[in-house]
């Protein structure tokens, strides 16, 4: 397993630095990685803490345990909004998501070992049907890569899952009146999540590159074959 | 709950705080994010007790620094941790929610909630585990990473030398992981500050001394020779993503604040070596290989002026120096770096030590004490806060908070606050 994981990474890294730049729905080219990562497994990515745990909606409307969609196979988690426009924030990490996909599409060897999950922030507004256009393509349980675009039912069903994440929500103040405004302001996180549930890297926007992921998720496939 | 679902179900603005800041407001970690860019209302002091003074205790003061408000340089809160541990540092987490503080005397972090009411903190947590969990002692610098907090001490429970290390928590508070720093390849293995240039993913760490040397009286302690040797005299490089030490600067004198330039095109950081009153800039050389150079002279290091606190501006184009044992605060110019320059002094105090600045630079905030044990006696203990405009010209004081008059105590560290990042709840 050792060996496999190592070449499929090997094979990865290549196609990354062949690779144009990935772009992504909006053909926005991602940022340039302005240092050289160290390579996979010459580094220990540590046991942040736990994934929650809580009852979510998938695009079918279904109710099913987060924990479903958070063990057994390596997941990258990120939290959107169906609205969220700012390209520094969600579209970003649908860039990254989108080059992620097609380098391991690239590499038989991680075929269905790695899933994605967008989860929203936005109950009230990204309903499951939401979810489901605004997934349009990328929605899909078989292929290379998983992917699962979830909802919940409220906010009190979502906001443990927030909060278990680390997550931030506040209001904005508004100066000219001294009143809270009705925006929701988060940081762009997304999480690397191992197949025990336990959360191993949390990228933020100036981590969030496909190299650093990939080398992130080839070190804990090398950690699991070695395991084994 | 229901103050949470209005605000869910109302239009929502996806607000993503991306890369955000660096500075006092500028001297952050840059994973901080909700910046204060425009006025700040509040300043978080984070004030060692003395004994026979209020409760002797070690506390978290606010103060109110809106220029418009009522209590206008007053303190305006306090929140007690109900025992005396030399308060020293504090640092944010990533979201700004929780400050953590702890002080050098012992090994215990104290984590305050200032988003639930940001005029009024309130002691959330208290992280014991320090000492068990890796044996270090002193905890100083709290520098927020992606939901985990990473800890630099100055000491060690075993011998109470420099000889220390960094522990790594997340932001629930629970242990995750300790790196030492190196011994080896020319390191001393002390601690002081680090600070992060993410576009590099570089740390950058700085050294000091250990609990044997910082807790004695600093008049007996200059007396002795060989505990006069025991200070750090290196900074480490090391590989954020991986941890690992990559190489061992030579910086004699007790490298302590590290400030990185804010400017996205720069590439370096700046720090004050304490005992020999240089600063010192480390930048990678044209083969990328980190090399740091002493670069400018504070004040006359005959006398021992003590370097103890720097603030970069926002645009990396300037430097405040703070030195203890003349009072002074000193502006350099910082646009080469390779050539600091003077342009400004001014007494500020019989004793200063730490220095921070809003993030427009429009006004600097002081304070006063060093070490419970190193700060001056008699007429000269000043204990205070002194807010300043600072015009590009002139430092003119605006207001000051007496923390002796007041029964508070030594006033150390500085945070800026805001009602406007009260979380939703």
């Amino acid at each position: 397993m050792r060996t496999a994981a190592r070449a499929a990474g090997v094979t990865l890294l290549a196609w990354l630095a062949c690779a144009p730049a990935a772009r992504g729905h909006d053909a926005v080219p991602l940022p340039a990685l302005d240092f050289d990562p160290p390579a996979p497994g010459t580094y220990t990515l540590q046991r942040i803490m736990a994934a929650p745990d809580g009852e979510v909606l998938g695009t079918d409307g279904r109710a099913r345990r987060l924990s479903a969609f958070t063990h057994d196979a390596i997941t990258l988690l990120g939290f959107i909004y169906t609205t969220c426009v700012d390209p520094d924030g969600c579209p970003l990490a649908y860039r990254v998501f989108d080059a992620l996909e097609r380098a391991v599409a690239r590499s038989p060897a991680l075929h269905r070992r790695i899933r994605f999950v967008t989860l929203s922030f936005d109950p009230a507004r990204d309903s499951p049907a939401v979810m489901r256009r605004y997934a349009g393509s990328r929605l899909r349980d078989d292929g290379a890569v998983p992917w699962y675009f979830l909802t919940t039912r409220s906010a009190r069903e979502l906001m443990p899952l927030v909060e278990g994440f680390g997550q931030d929500v506040r209001y904005t103040l508004d100066r000219s009146t001294g009143r809270p405004r009705r925006e929701l302001s988060h940081v762009l996180k997304v999480f690397l999540i191992d197949r025990s549930g336990f959360v191993r890297e949390i990228y933020s926007s100036m981590f969030l590159h496909p190299k650093t992921v990939l080398n992130d998720i080839e070190t804990l496939l090398l950690e699991e074959g070695a395991r084994r | 709950m229901l103050r949470i679902v209005a605000a869910l179900t109302a239009a929502l603005a996806c607000i993503v705080l991306a890369e955000a800041s660096r500075a006092d407001e500028t001297c952050n970690s840059p994973y901080t994010t909700q910046l204060i860019k425009g006025q700040e209302d509040y300043v978080y002091v984070w004030t060692l007790g003395v004994d026979g003074l209020g409760d002797g205790s070690d506390k978290l003061a606010t103060v109110d620094v809106h220029p418009k408000s009522q209590s206008y340089g007053k303190v305006v809160h306090t929140v007690s941790v109900g025992s005396r541990g030399e308060a020293h540092h504090m640092g944010f987490t990533d979201d700004r929610r929780f400050l953590w503080a702890g002080g050098l005397a012992e090994a215990k972090i104290f984590v305050f909630d200032i988003a639930s009411d940001p005029a009024k903190p309130r002691l959330a947590n208290t992280i014991t585990d320090l000492a068990d969990k890796t044996g270090y002692l002193g905890p100083h610098t709290y520098y927020a990473l992606p939901g985990r907090m990473l800890v630099q001490a100055l000491s060690n429970t075993k011998d109470k030398g420099g000889v220390t290390g960094m522990a790594l928590y997340n932001n629930k508070g629970e242990f995750i992981a300790s790196y030492a720093m190196p011994t080896d390849g020319g390191g001393d293995g002390y601690g002081y500050d680090l600070a992060v240039n993410p576009r590099k993913n570089v740390l950058l760490t700085s050294s000091f001394t250990g609990y044997a040397n910082y807790m004695r009286p600093l008049g007996e302690l200059i007396k002795d020779a060989e505990a006069m040797k025991r200070f750090g005299n290196t900074m480490v490089v090391w590989d954020l993503k991986a941890m690992k030490p990559k190489q061992i600067l030579s910086v004699p004198g007790a490298p302590l604040e590290i400030r990185w330039s804010l400017n996205p095109r720069d590439n370096w950081a700046v720090t004050a070596a304490a005992l020999t009153s240089k600063i010192w800039l480390v930048k990678p050389n044209a083969k990328g290989e980190w090399q740091a150079k002493e670069v400018a002279t504070i004040g006359d290091p005959a006398k021992i002026p003590l370097p103890v606190d720097i603030s970069i501006t926002r645009d990396g184009k300037g430097l405040w120096v703070n030195t203890f044992m003349d009072g002074k605060t000193r502006y350099f110019d910082l646009s080469h770096p390779e050539a600091p320059r003077q342009t400004y002094e001014r007494v500020t105090g019989k004793q200063v030590n730490m220095i921070s600045q809003s993030w427009d630079g429009k006004r600097v905030y002081i304070t006063s004490s060093l070490l419970a044990n190193w700060d001056k006696g008699g007429d000269d203990n000043e204990q205070f806060l002194r807010g300043f405009a600072w015009d590009g010209r002139e430092l003119k004081p605006a207001f000051e908070v007496d923390f002796a008059k007041d029964k508070l105590g030594r006033a150390h560290h500085m945070k800026l606050g805001s009602k406007a990042l009260r979380a939703a709840r």
